[in-house]
């Protein structure tokens, strides 16, 4: 039994290709993550899951179905286009958006001090939504969200726009429904974010799939592929992009991370290869050099870059 | 169906609370008032004033019969004869009568008479209490009835050869009332048609489409907004009968042309039977410029025009009242968008054949059906291109694509 499934579903606007025969499968209880970069195509993934848009090739079935009004009741979406309506209350609004999703006022009601206080929000409950911040209406949307106790939530970008209080604040809530046996979709371009909350991942570029499967095991087939150096010397100029190829051959990408740099390495590439080419530049002195776990970001840019490659010189 | 009614109720609900509803909705009820209250006024006003004099040169009213019965069916002033225009003039400066009449010697044949006052001249109620007084006198000689006859003169009834419509020749209400209903009618539509564009646009702007499209169903969503909002136009329209049923009741106590008024029953079943379908073809359209805009601003702009062909008939008032029944307004009674209007300001003048009034209503149903089913598919197209004008090529493009 599959909470969401999706096979083979591609989307076109026009010219461009939003989504190109993406599948994937959730399941019940779990946190699934939907990363790409920005434009890779999630959003589009995830309208299409609940309706908002019709695919142009595949299918969808949400729940073992084709989604029903009925099944809508028991999603609870937080859009990354966050929107509430400005001209009126909070409370109304939240009340109101609830008993669209089935349940009635009082239990709405009943169920929404408690997130209020949660969320610190008590005391703007009659204040117009236009005239809270930014980050209070990011809140109250997750409240939205979350009133009617939906049995699968669909979170586009779950923490833009939030203060490292609330992104804390939301992470332990995603960790409760999980919990609780709920089903979460978290789609995130911020991999980082939502690495260590998700137990499955379908990583997604230009509109592909591109990687899939569980979180653990993507990580130990890509261990050694990360490094982590600290040292003394001009990494800045050696890590150079355009010089990086030359001058540390099956590196395809270096970030520095405080005093550490982060090292990408491509598929079959020897660590030990990497250190004997980094003891070879002049005026480099290493203090530390360590084969670190790779972060889906290091996953992801080594399984992009080597895409291209291949795609380059099958050209 | 649960959340077609819980939007209806929450957009009722939303627009009824604000302010610009009050005022909006207020003003009528306000300016009937100040009307019917200014009215009221006057006519007390005239009512208990002082005696009206005349000098009479003609020898017409040397033995006067008193005037009982005057121009609104009761006698506002008393006449009080003088012998000469200075004996007049003394009382007229002394404040025992409010103005005096001087019927010279060639009246029967001129017809011309003076009135003489010092800074108020009587009010028409007055002048015609003496006009039906000098009649009365001139008719002295007459049998009652013939008398009587003459002085009310005659109540012609236009009656169509099929029965369906009457006209009486005294009863302006007759005439007024049609053009009453089609301006209260395009007022009440339109503004509801305006609050349905806000109430698209809104949640484009407010970026609530996504939240609610997966709460709801498209058809729900605007069916729900669209009946909220026809209800609050009811509520307008409603309060302002009311008002206006208060204003005559009030007004028959002092206004006797009032309680000639009759109802026209027809024309205002004619009223219910378009009311839903011109308000489900304009909400329609209001549905679809609110998918297609980016904001209300550039909504508005384009309902600004599209509302002309709601109000053509307005500026076509003369013709309708010299050639009703020429084939320019046949073609508006049918064209859906003037057909209410057209119909309405008709009635005042010609009888509408039924057959028309059937084509009328059938289109009527027929583009308003049309109108809010491609509304739905423009605005399910239309509703997250935020802050984009969707091109016509575009949606004819994702119509046939989606198979909307």
């Amino acid at each position: 039994m599959t909470t969401v499934q999706v096979s083979h579903v591609s989307k076109a606007f026009g010219e461009v290709k939003a989504v190109q025969d993406v599948s994937f499968e959730v399941f019940p209880g779990e946190v699934f993550g939907l990363l790409g970069p920005n434009g890779a195509g999630k959003t589009t993934t995830i309208r299409m899951m609940l309706d908002i848009f019709r695919p142009d090739r595949g299918e969808i079935a949400i729940f073992d179905g084709k989604l029903t009004e009925e099944k809508k009741n028991r999603i609870g979406y937080m859009p990354e286009e966050r929107g509430l309506y400005k001209d009126l209350k909070l409370e109304p609004t939240l009340l109101f958006l609830a008993t669209l999703k089935g349940i009635d006022e009082a239990t709405a009601r009943a169920r929404l001090d408690p997130w209020l206080e949660r969320f610190d929000l008590v005391d703007f409950r009659q204040q117009k939504v236009q005239n809270l911040s930014k980050g209070m209406q990011q809140k109250a949307q997750i409240i939205a969200t979350l009133l009617h106790e939906p049995e699968l939530l669909v979170v586009d970008e779950p923490f833009a726009g939030l203060d490292p209080v609330n992104t804390r604040l939301v992470k332990d809530i995603i960790e409760e429904l999980r919990q609780q046996g709920k089903t979460i979709i978290m789609s995130a371009h911020e991999m980082y974010q939502v690495e260590a909350l998700c137990n499955r991942i379908l990583l997604i570029d230009h509109g592909r799939n591109v990687l899939y499967g569980e979180v653990s095991k993507i990580k130990r087939d890509f261990a050694g592929n990360a490094l982590a150096i600290v040292g003394q010397g001009d990494f800045a100029t050696l890590f150079d992009s355009a010089r990086l190829p030359a001058v540390l051959p099956g590196v395809l990408e270096a970030r520095q991370h405080n005093s550490a740099w982060h090292l990408t390495l491509d598929v079959g590439v020897d660590p030990q290869d990497v250190l004997r080419a980094l003891m070879r530049q002049e005026g480099v002195r290493l203090e530390r050099f360590e084969i670190a776990e790779p972060s889906l970001e290091d996953i992801f840019v080594t399984v992009v870059q080597r895409a291209g490659h291949e795609e380059a010189a099958y050209a | 169906m649960r959340n077609f009614w819980l939007i209806a109720k929450h957009e009722y609900l939303k627009i009824v609370r604000q302010k610009s509803f009050l005022v909006g909705t207020l003003w009528v009820p306000a300016m009937i008032i100040v009307v019917m209250g200014v009215s009221i006024l006057a006519s007390l006003g005239q009512r208990g004033k002082l005696p009206l004099g005349y000098v009479d040169y003609t020898g017409l009213l040397s033995d006067a019969v008193p005037l009982t019965v005057g121009a609104d069916g009761k006698a506002s002033v008393t006449m009080r004869a003088f012998p000469d225009e200075d004996a007049a003039l003394a009382a007229l400066e002394v404040g025992e009568i409010q103005a005096y009449y001087v019927l010279p010697e060639d009246y029967i044949t001129s017809g011309r008479a003076q009135l003489f006052y010092l800074n108020q001249r009587p009010g028409s109620v007055t002048r015609d209490d003496f006009n039906s007084f000098l009649r009365a006198n001139l008719l002295a000689g007459y049998p009652d009835d013939v008398q009587q006859r003459l002085l009310e003169g005659s109540a012609i009834t236009f009656r169509s050869s099929d029965g369906s419509q009457e006209l009486e020749s005294r009863n302006v209400f007759s005439f007024i009332i049609p053009f009453a209903a089609a301006f209260f009618f395009v007022f009440a539509v339109m503004n509801s048609g305006s609050y349905m564009l806000q109430a698209i646009t809104d949640e484009k702007e407010n970026r609530t489409i996504e939240v609610m499209a997966t709460s709801v169903r498209p058809e729900e969503l605007i069916g729900g907004k669209a009946l909220g909002l026809m209800s609050v136009g009811l509520t307008q329209l409603g309060i302002w009968i009311l008002t206006g049923v208060l204003a005559l009741f009030v007004a028959l106590f002092f206004m006797t042309e009032v309680q000639t008024i009759r109802i026209p029953w027809t024309l205002l079943a004619v009223v219910a039977l378009f009311f839903l379908p011109a308000y489900a073809l304009i909400a329609g359209i209001m549905t679809a410029v609110g998918g297609i805009v980016s904001d209300l601003r550039q909504g508005q702009q384009i309902t600004g025009i599209l509302n002309l062909f709601f109000m053509l008939p307005f500026f076509l008032l003369t013709l309708i009242m010299a050639k009703p029944n020429s084939p320019f307004i046949v073609a508006l009674t049918l064209f859906p968008t003037t057909a209410f209007v057209t119909i309405t300001m008709r009635w005042a003048m010609t009888t509408v054949p039924l057959w028309q009034l059937a084509v009328s209503w059938v289109l009527l149903v027929a583009s308003a059906g049309t109108s809010v089913w491609l509304a739905a598919r423009i605005f399910r197209i239309g509703m997250l291109h935020y802050g984009q004008t969707l091109r016509v090529k575009t949606i004819i493009a994702r119509l046939r694509a989606e198979r909307l």
